[in-house]
């Protein structure tokens, strides 16, 4: 099957299907709810239900513009254009997934953003036997190696008990979408009163929906802050220390697992946790797929093909998905 | 040497100094004597002793070789991942994972590591060294080893937070272990000395160099309050130094705590005939009839890799005494300046190439600026002000040393080229090189990184990404497009850059976003600034 990889996206033109189109299009898979992922007022927009939830918040319907939605979740497949089409889990975010391609007995692999471990929220990845594997390399350099949920839960916790008994306010700067409300997650869970800026906590009932509780959180108040962990987003740290507050910062993030992302996010609690899978994660998906060509489209991806190709697997980082991360580095 | 690194990670995530301080105290608390004075050593001086002699030299070439050993990574793998770091000892520690034995490493043990790679001559044989610490003990704990070898730890210590903690931990008042260190600059002794209560044993130590006073900036003359109570000095463009001397041995020190003492034969000569021993605070200067030559001229000569008599002719340099730290066993430095300066005269015999400072009184601020003009007219850079009665406070910038000059200048330029940091700014372009208009062109005439706020360098190195040109490694060429103004302290030639000149010491003033590359100034005028500093005082 060809694949065209282009500055919009990719595209599957023998079935005129776009994977992560950047500009609006006629057919786009749309892998998960990052806005890097999810854009454009494409005709025929396919992802999981969870996942177009958070399309449609963040591009909102207009009347002017028809658009079908079609749901295909977890192990369900569809018939396109004489391809068949079927959505794995990939632990990222809430809703995210990969899709494979059968096409004339070929099998493709797109993995979207992914983590192989299980995420704090979110379904569990299955690695999928194919052909060709299209994967992602944000973290794709062997300096990145990230805690397991359990350990990134406790670590968020303890941090958060460890403030707040000092008599100091501890801060967690966490994404929009998915660190956020992981964090918010593992608070809650742990019993901590927890207070939500904004744009975090817009994104709660699409995480609420898909069957998590955060039992006892508040939206985030300048003047009630007391006793309280506060979940913010980047930029927000600096509007709080400014406020002249006794607080204690943690960034909960796969870059933090450089001692550089202390300065980066202002930050003096390194919590290296991330939705991407790490170097060790990403090498074992592309070893559990069993395929024997792989296109690296998004992070480190020049070195990481590299990389797969000394280990005798044929790799290359095709010029595609172009565009800015949601998980921007602060500062960066 | 496990627990030091956990400290050391410890102390890294603190943002406060006392908490930092207290998190090394606790440490050291848990120590035996022998291993607090191989921690404090460590995280103070380094690898090996202060007084061992011969530089400890471990490059990052041999650093980088017996990582690539150890973890296997092809070399652009490795510096892609250096790049993203910004760290050496940090990027081995992450890169060896995996590979190691992950054995527990005693600061004993490290020591004698440390001492065998000071004593390799070979580079093969560093790298072996090397790579069977990298092969056998745990990530963090090389991390910190690399750490203390390349001299910079990364997190947020202080040479004085050390001190600080080594008091803390052995409840010793801070001012005493401060008194000791700069007698001795040994703090690992000192710890040891601390810890058993013979602080007051710690003897001065000569040809260490102890820490400098410093003048504090005065904005303007008008600011000093009391003109009456001042000592008044001319203050010179040279080479701030410090010469020790024992009976005809003679070391000199620059600032940067680095032994000049083969650069300036004859004034190690002339100090030969000083009697007993001393400690001397002074300038290096160019001089000729009675006064001194530029910086620049003294530049020509540092640049010469051998001083041969003829630019020692060609090029005559004085060392002008101001201040008298130690003298025959005793440390001067709590005593007032008065009795400094009486010590300091009689230990001399003002004749070239040693001489002693001259010091005047005013009575007014009028006398200042009088005082002033007479030593911009001799060519000096301005004056520095001295309270009466005052103490040496070495390391310190309290303000009873007060100075007061003018810049040489100051330019508008383009930024033409930008750096990636290290540190904490590994991930920001922070360094800018900078040019002058030259014709239709730019050409660089220096390069700074200092004098912008996080949030405008964080700015700049958004618009720089996204003007880049070209991009080598840490550096990415730019479009001529960012003015800044830059101040510099004088103007100098240099083969580095196109332009053949590079400024003094230059450091932005501000990011003027009110001006344009065709605003910017040009070659002719930095030229002329040139010839101006050759020709006498501004």
């Amino acid at each position: 099957m060809q694949i065209d990889f282009t500055a919009q996206g990719i595209h599957l033109p023998e079935i005129d299907l776009w994977l992560d189109a950047q500009q609006t299009c006629a057919n786009s898979w749309i892998s998960h709810g990052h806005s890097d992922h999810a854009r454009g007022m494409h005709c025929r927009v396919i992802g999981t239900s969870a996942t177009l939830r958070i399309y449609r918040l963040r591009w909102p319907a207009d009347n002017d513009t028809p658009q079908e939605l079609q749901s295909l979740d977890y192990g369900q497949s569809m018939d396109f254009h004489g391809a068949r089409l079927t959505a794995y889990p990939a632990s990222h975010i809430v809703g995210a997934a990969q899709l494979l391609v059968e096409w004339r007995g070929e099998r493709i692999v797109y993995t979207g953003d992914i983590k192989l471990r299980p995420p704090i929220c979110g379904s569990s990845t299955e690695v999928i036997p194919c052909h060709r594997l299209i994967i992602e390399s944000t973290f794709g350099l062997p300096i990145y190696r990230f805690l397991g949920r359990e350990e990134a839960c406790q670590r968020i916790a303890s941090f958060a008990a460890a403030s707040l008994a000092e008599g100091s306010t501890p801060v967690f700067i966490g994404y929009p979408l998915g660190r956020g409300q992981e964090i918010v997650f593992a608070l809650c869970q742990a019993g901590i009163p927890v207070a939500v800026h904004g744009s975090i906590a817009r994104m709660i009932p699409v995480y609420e929906a898909a069957g998590y509780a955060f039992p006892g959180w508040v939206p985030y108040a300048a003047k009630d802050t007391a006793g309280k962990a506060l979940v913010v987003v980047p930029n927000f740290r600096a509007t709080l220390e400014a406020s002249g507050r006794n607080t204690r910062s943690a960034y909960v993030s796969g870059w933090a697992a450089l001692d550089n992302a202390r300065a980066r996010a202002g930050a003096e609690e390194l919590i290296p946790y991330s939705d991407h899978a790490d170097f060790d994660e990403l090498l074992a998906i592309v070893q559990q797929s069993g395929a024997t060509e792989v296109a690296v489209v998004h992070g480190y991806t020049e070195a990481f093909a590299n990389i797969l190709n000394a280990r005798g697997v044929r790799a290359s980082a095709p010029r595609a998905l172009a565009a800015r991360a949601e998980e921007e580095l602060p500062g960066a | 040497m496990d627990n030091l690194a956990a400290a050391c990670e410890q102390v890294a995530g603190y943002s406060s100094r006392l908490r930092k301080i207290a998190a090394l105290a606790s440490y050291f608390r848990t120590l035996s004597d022998i291993d607090l004075e191989r921690a404090v050593r460590f995280l103070a001086s380094g690898p090996i002793a202060v007084d061992s002699g011969k530089k400890f030299s471990v490059g990052s070439a041999t650093l980088r070789e017996a990582v690539l050993q150890v973890s296997g990574w092809p070399p652009d793998i490795a510096a892609l991942c250096y790049r993203e770091v910004g760290d050496s000892g940090e990027t081995i520690g992450l890169l060896v994972r995996g590979k190691t034995a992950c054995e527990a490493l005693t600061l004993a043990a490290a020591e004698i590591y440390y001492a065998r790679l000071y004593k390799a001559r070979r580079t093969a044989e560093k790298v072996q060294l090397l790579q069977e610490v990298f092969s056998k003990y745990r990530p963090l704990t090389i991390k910190y080893f690399v750490k203390i070898i390349t001299g910079n730890l990364r997190i947020g210590l202080q040479s004085k937070m050390v001190e600080e903690a080594v008091a803390l931990a052995t409840g010793t008042p801070h001012e005493a272990v401060r008194q000791a260190n700069n007698r001795s600059g040994d703090l690992a002794a000192i710890a040891k000395a601390a810890r058993r209560g013979t602080l007051h044993e710690i003897e001065a130590r000569l040809f260490h160099p102890m820490d400098f006073m410093l003048a504090k900036p005065l904005e303007a003359l008008s600011d000093l309050a009391d003109p009456e109570n001042w000592w008044v000095e001319d203050k010179f463009d040279g080479i701030r130094s410090q010469v020790h001397v024992d009976s005809g041995r003679v070391m000199i020190f620059s600032r940067g705590m680095e032994e000049v003492t083969e650069a300036f034969p004859e004034i190690a000569l002339a100090m030969q005939s000083v009697e007993g021993r001393a400690v001397f605070d002074g300038e290096l200067l160019a001089w000729r009839d009675r006064r001194a030559l530029a910086f620049t001229v003294l530049q020509q000569r540092i640049a010469r890799k051998k001083v041969t008599p003829a630019i020692q002719a060609e090029i005559p340099v004085v060392f002008v005494a101001y201040d008298l730290l130690y003298r025959d066993g005793k440390m001067l430095v709590d005593v007032p300046i008065e009795e400094r300066r009486a010590l300091l005269e009689t230990a001399l015999h003002h004749l070239p190439p040693l001489l002693v400072s001259s010091q005047s009184l005013a009575k007014s601020t009028d006398d200042i600026d009088y005082f002033f003009e007479q030593a911009r007219a001799r060519g000096n850079e301005g004056l520095v002000l001295k309270r009466f009665g005052s103490i040496y406070e070495p390391g310190r910038r309290s303000g009873a040393w007060q100075k007061a000059k003018r810049p040489y200048g100051t330019l508008d330029v383009v930024v033409t080229a930008a750096e990636q940091g290290h540190g904490r700014r590994a991930t920001v372009l922070s360094d800018y090189t900078f040019a002058v208009r030259a014709g239709g062109q730019f050409v660089n005439v220096g390069k700074a990184y200092s004098g912008l706020t996080d949030q405008e360098i964080r700015e700049l190195t958004r618009i720089f990404r996204s003007s880049a040109t070209d991009r080598f490694g840490r550096i990415t060429l730019v479009r001529p497009e960012v003015v800044l103004e830059v101040a510099f302290d004088g103007v100098q030639k240099s083969p580095r850059h196109k332009s053949g000149y590079a400024l003094r010491f230059p450091r932005i003033l501000r990011w003027r976003q009110d001006k344009s590359p065709a605003d910017c100034d040009d070659i002719e005028h930095v030229r002329a600034l040139y010839e101006a500093s050759l020709a006498g005082p501004a």
